[in-house]
C-alpha cells in the first residue's frame, strides 16, 4: 500500500478524476439546456383528454403534455383531493399546455391521472401561433373573406389557408418594413429637424428664414407620411380580410383573423422529416425574430445582436488600451518598486466584483462623461439626455475596463516571452526601440495578446451584472445599427442574451411558458460565447503559425 | 596593467597602423557593470579590411569588448563605459552620435542565429526597409547581392518567400550575416558565430568570413583557437577583463610574448 502511494498512481488518480469530473459537469450542463432548450421547438404531438372529475362533469381538454409529475397520495388527500381511497400510494399527473389563453383560466393545467378516462391523439388539430396571447389548439371550421364563409373541406381548406396565412403575412412584412423603413426615416429626420431648429435658437442664429425653412422641410415629411400612413393603413386592412374559424375544446367557435396569426400546422398529421423541417423553420424563426409578448413569445435576435455588437465594441476598446499599457509597462517603465506597484493593482483589478464596475460606469462614465458630452454637444436634446443615459457605447467601455487586467496581464506574458536576441538583432540593424517593438515585438507577442483577448471575450460575453446599471434594457424598440445616418447608435440601449435569460425567467408574468425560453436563451448565449471563442481562437491559431518563433 | 608598449614589438604593422587604415580605435577603454569592473583599460586598434579575432577563456570579457563596438551594452542599465572607441576618428560613445545610425555602420552576428520571424526575403531587406526603402527592385537586387555575398543565394534563391525558420542553423546564421550586410555596413561584428553549430556548417561560415574580409572589416569573437588561427590576421588575447596580449596571428600563436598566452594556446587553463 505504502509502495503504491509512493509510486504516485494516487496523485494520478486523483487529478485525473477531477479533470474529468469538471469535463463531465461542463459537457452534462451543455446537454441539459441545450435539450431542454431546443425541445421546445419540436412539435409535440396534441391530444385529447376526456376527463370526467368524480362529481361526475365531463370535459375535455386539447393540448401538449408539457411536464409529468408522481405525486404521493397522502400529498393529494391532505390537498383536499376526493375519491382517492383506493389508488396506490404515489399517483402521476400531467402539465399540459393548452393554449387559448383568453379562453381559458389558466393556459397550463395540472391534470391528474385519475381524472382522465380516455386519451387520443387529436387528429387534423391545429396548433396556431399568433402575435398575441400564445397558441391557439383548435380544429379548423372554415374560412371567411370578408363576411363571406368559402366553400372548403378537407386537405384543400387547409392549403387555402396556408396560403392565405402567408398572403396576410406579406402585408404584415410590408407593414413591417414600411414602419422601420420609410417612417422610421421620416421619424428620424423630423427629430433631426427639431433639434437642428433648437440648436439655431441656443446658438441665437434661428432667423425668420430658416424657421420657414425647417418648417419647409417638415411640412414635406409630414405630408409623406401621410401618404405613407394611407398606405399603411391599407396593408393593415388587407391583412384583417380574412379570418379563419377554429373550433375549441370546448366545442365553441372562435373566429380569428389572419392578421393576428404567424403560423399554423398540424403536428398529428406531420411525418418524421416535415417535423425535422418544422423544427429548423422554428429555431431560425426564434433566432431571427423579434421577441413578442413581453419576451416570453417571439424570437431573440435583437438580444444576439446587441450582445455580439456590445462584445465586439468592448474588444475593439480593451485591445489598444491594454497592450499599450502592457507595452509601456514591460518596456519602457522603470524597473523599481512604483512599477511593481502598479501592476499588483492591475491585477487586483481583475478581482473587484462587476457590480462595482456597474456602478463606476453608471457614476462616471453615464453620468460625468455622457452628461458632459451632452452638455458640450447635444445641448440642443436637452433635457432629454443623448450620451447621459445608459447606452451600448458605455457598456462596452465598463467592461472593457473589466476586462483590461486580463489584456494587460497576457500581452505582459508575451512580451517577456519574445527571445531577447530577435530585439538585439533588430537593434544591431539600426532598428530604434519603437521600430523594433512595432516590426517585431508586438507582431510576435500577438498570440499572446489574442489569448488575452479570448479571456476578455469570454468573460465579457457573460457578464450581466454591471450591464444592467449601464445599457441594458429588456426591450430596445431599436438596434445599435440602422440605415439611419450617421446608421451606428453608440448612444442606444441594447438587448443582451444574458440579461434577457434573467427577465424571461425571473420577471416573466408567465413563467411556465417562459421555461423553455430560458433554456434555449442560455444555450443560445452558451453558443454565441462558444462561437466567438473559436473565432478568436483560430486567428490566434493562424498568428502562432505566423510567428513561429526559434526554440527558446 | 598592460599598455601598449607590452605588445609584441615584431608586430609592426599594428604598431605602425596608420589612420587611414585603421578601422576602429579603442582608447582606454573601461566597462563597469554596477560596482563590477568587466573591462580594464583595454587600447587597441582594428585595422581596415581584416578579420580580428578576440579569444579568451569564458568570461574574460571578449564578448563585452565586441559589444562596446556597436554600443549594445547600451541595452544593459547597470552598464557603464570609460574611454573612447573611435570609428574614422569619431568617438562613438560622444552624445551627439546617433546609436541607430552608428549599429548602421557596424553590423553585428549573434553567437544563436536569430532569424526574425518572417519569410527569407523579409529578413534580409529588413534593414533597408528600416531605412524606409521600399522600391521592390532595389530592395530585390539588395536581397541577391547580399545573399550570394553570403554564399546562401544558391540554397534559397527558389523559396525566398518561405519561412526563414524553415533554414538549418548553419543556413540561419548565413541569412542573418546576409541581413547584416545588406545595409551595407563598414565593421563586421561576429559573436562565435559558430559556437551553434555543426563542423561542416562551420567549415562554411569560415570560408565565407575569408571571403568576407575583402569588402568589410571583420572582428570575431571565438573561444575556438583553431578558428582564430585558421580565419583571422590579427588575434588579440584577454584574460580577466584585460587585453593581454595583441599581435598578428601567426606571431601570438608561434611565439606568444607573454606566459598567459602561451599557458592558454597550449591549454594549460581556460
Amino acid at each position: 500500500m505504502g509502495k503504491w502511494f509512493k509510486s504516485g498512481t494516487p496523485w494520478i488518480w486523483m487529478t485525473g478524476g477531477a479533470v474529468s469530473l469538471s469535463l463531465i459537469a461542463v459537457i452534462g450542463l451543455f446537454i441539459l439546456i441545450g435539450w431542454r432548450g431546443l425541445s421546445f421547438f419540436w412539435p409535440a404531438t396534441v391530444y385529447e383528454f376526456s376527463m370526467e372529475s368524480e362529481q361526475g362533469q365531463k370535459s375535455v381538454l386539447i393540448g401538449e403534455i408539457y411536464d409529468s409529475e408522481h405525486v404521493l397520495k397522502q400529498q393529494l388527500l391532505d390537498a383536499g383531493v376526493k375519491g382517492l381511497e383506493d389508488m396506490p400510494i404515489s399517483l402521476e399527473r400531467f402539465l399540459i399546455k393548452i393554449g387559448n389563453r383568453e379562453y381559458v383560466d389558466l393556459d397550463f393545467q395540472w391534470i391528474l391521472e385519475t381524472v382522465i378516462k380516455d386519451t387520443k391523439v387529436a387528429d387534423n388539430v391545429a396548433v396556431f401561433e399568433r402575435t398575441k396571447n400564445g397558441n391557439f389548439y383548435g380544429y379548423i371550421d372554415s374560412i371567411n373573406e370578408g363576411e363571406t364563409k368559402l366553400n372548403l373541406e378537407g386537405q384543400a381548406l387547409v392549403d387555402e389557408l396556408n396560403v392565405r396565412i402567408q398572403r396576410a403575412l406579406d402585408f404584415r412584412d410590408k407593414e413591417h418594413g414600411l414602419l422601420t423603413g420609410d417612417i422610421g426615416r421620416i421619424n428620424y429626420d423630423l427629430d433631426r429637424i427639431r433639434l437642428n431648429q433648437r440648436k439655431l435658437e441656443l446658438d441665437g442664429q434661428l432667423t425668420d428664414q430658416k424657421i420657414s425653412d425647417f418648417a419647409a422641410q417638415s411640412d414635406a415629411l409630414r405630408a409623406e407620411y401621410l401618404g405613407l400612413e394611407a398606405e399603411l393603413f391599407d396593408y393593415r386592412d388587407q391583412a384583417k380580410r380574412d379570418s379563419v374559424v377554429v373550433r375549441d375544446m370546448t366545442g365553441r367557435l372562435v373566429t380569428m383573423p389572419l392578421s393576428y396569426i404567424l403560423d399554423f400546422y398540424q403536428p398529428n398529421n406531420m411525418g418524421f422529416f416535415e417535423k425535422v423541417g418544422h423544427w429548423f423553420h422554428q429555431v431560425y424563426k426564434f433566432i431571427s425574430n423579434d421577441p413578442r409578448e413581453a419576451n416570453t413569445e417571439g424570437g431573440v435576435f435583437p438580444a444576439i445582436f446587441g450582445t455580439v455588437f456590445m462584445v465586439m465594441l468592448m474588444a475593439v476598446i480593451v485591445t489598444p488600451f491594454g497592450v499599450i499599457a502592457a507595452i509601456y509597462l514591460h518596456e519602457y517603465a522603470a524597473k523599481n518598486s512604483f512599477t511593481k506597484f502598479i501592476r499588483i493593482a492591475v491585477i487586483n483589478l481583475a478581482g473587484v466584483p462587476s457590480i462595482v464596475y456597474g456602478v463606476f460606469g453608471l457614476g462616471f462614465f453615464v453620468y460625468i462623461l455622457g452628461g458632459s458630452i451632452d452638455q458640450l454637444f447635444y445641448p440642443e436634446a436637452l433635457p432629454t439626455p443623448t450620451f447621459g443615459s445608459p447606452g451600448v457605447l458605455w457598456s462596452a467601455l465598463t467592461l472593457a475596463i473589466l476586462t483590461l487586467p486580463v489584456v494587460i496581464v497576457s500581452t505582459e506574458e508575451g512580451l517577456s516571452r519574445i527571445p531577447s536576441t530577435l530585439r538585439e538583432g533588430s537593434l544591431a540593424l539600426g532598428a530604434t526601440k519603437s521600430e523594433t517593438l512595432w516590426r517585431i515585438v508586438i507582431p510576435m507577442a500577438s498570440p499572446a495578446i489574442m489569448t488575452g483577448l479570448i479571456l476578455a471575450v469570454a468573460r465579457a460575453a457573460g457578464e450581466v451584472a454591471p450591464l444592467m446599471l449601464v445599457g441594458v434594457v429588456k426591450i430596445a424598440p431599436t438596434l445599435p445599427v440602422d440605415g439611419n445616418f450617421p446608421y451606428l447608435h453608440l448612444d442606444r440601449k441594447f438587448m443582451h442574451l444574458g440579461f434577457h435569460i434573467y427577465d424571461v425567467g425571473f420577471q416573466s408574468p408567465n413563467v411556465e411558458a417562459a421555461r423553455p425560453l430560458v433554456y434555449a436563451t442560455s444555450f443560445l448565449l452558451v453558443t454565441v460565447i462558444i462561437g466567438l471563442n473559436l473565432a478568436a481562437i483560430s486567428i490566434r491559431n493562424n498568428l502562432r503559425e505566423k510567428y513561429r518563433s526559434l526554440e527558446h | 596593467m598592460i599598455d601598449l608598449s607590452n605588445l609584441n614589438p615584431k608586430s609592426d604593422s599594428l604598431e605602425t597602423l596608420t589612420a587611414e587604415n585603421t578601422a576602429l580605435e579603442i582608447k582606454n577603454l573601461d566597462l563597469f557593470y554596477g560596482d563590477k569592473q568587466a573591462l580594464h583599460n583595454v587600447s587597441m586598434k582594428i585595422p581596415k579590411g581584416k578579420v580580428t579575432a578576440f579569444i579568451g577563456p569564458s568570461g574574460c570579457g571578449k564578448s563585452t569588448l565586441l559589444r562596446c563596438i556597436n554600443r549594445m551594452n547600451d541595452l544593459v542599465e547597470i552598464c557603464r563605459v570609460d574611454g573612447n572607441i573611435e570609428l574614422q576618428g569619431i568617438n562613438i560613445y560622444d552624445k551627439s552620435v546617433d546609436v541607430a545610425s552608428l549599429r548602421r555602420r557596424i553590423g553585428m552576428v549573434f553567437q544563436r542565429p536569430n532569424p526574425f520571424p518572417k519569410s527569407i526575403y523579409e529578413n534580409v531587406v529588413y534593414g533597408l526597409r528600416l531605412q524606409g526603402i521600399n522600391d521592390r527592385r532595389t530592395l530585390d537586387e539588395a536581397c541577391e547581392t547580399s545573399l550570394r555575398g553570403a554564399a546562401l543565394w544558391n540554397e534559397v534563391k527558389d523559396r525566398l518567400h518561405d519561412n526563414a525558420f524553415g533554414l538549418s542553423g548553419g543556413q540561419q546564421q548565413r541569412l542573418v550575416i546576409a541581413r547584416a550586410i545588406a545595409i551595407g555596413p563598414e565593421v563586421l561584428l561576429l559573436d562565435e558565430p559558430t559556437s551553434a553549430l555543426d563542423p561542416i556548417s562551420t567549415l562554411t561560415i569560415e570560408e565565407l568570413i575569408t571571403e568576407l574580409k575583402k569588402k568589410f572589416t571583420v572582428v570575431i569573437v571565438t573561444h575556438n583557437m583553431q578558428q582564430a588561427a585558421r580565419v583571422s590576421d590579427q588575434t588579440a588575447f584577454m584574460y580577466m577583463g584585460k587585453l593581454i596580449e595583441y599581435s598578428d596571428t601567426n606571431t601570438l600563436f608561434t611565439s606568444p610574448k607573454q606566459k598567459q598566452t602561451e599557458d592558454y594556446i597550449t591549454g594549460r587553463y581556460g
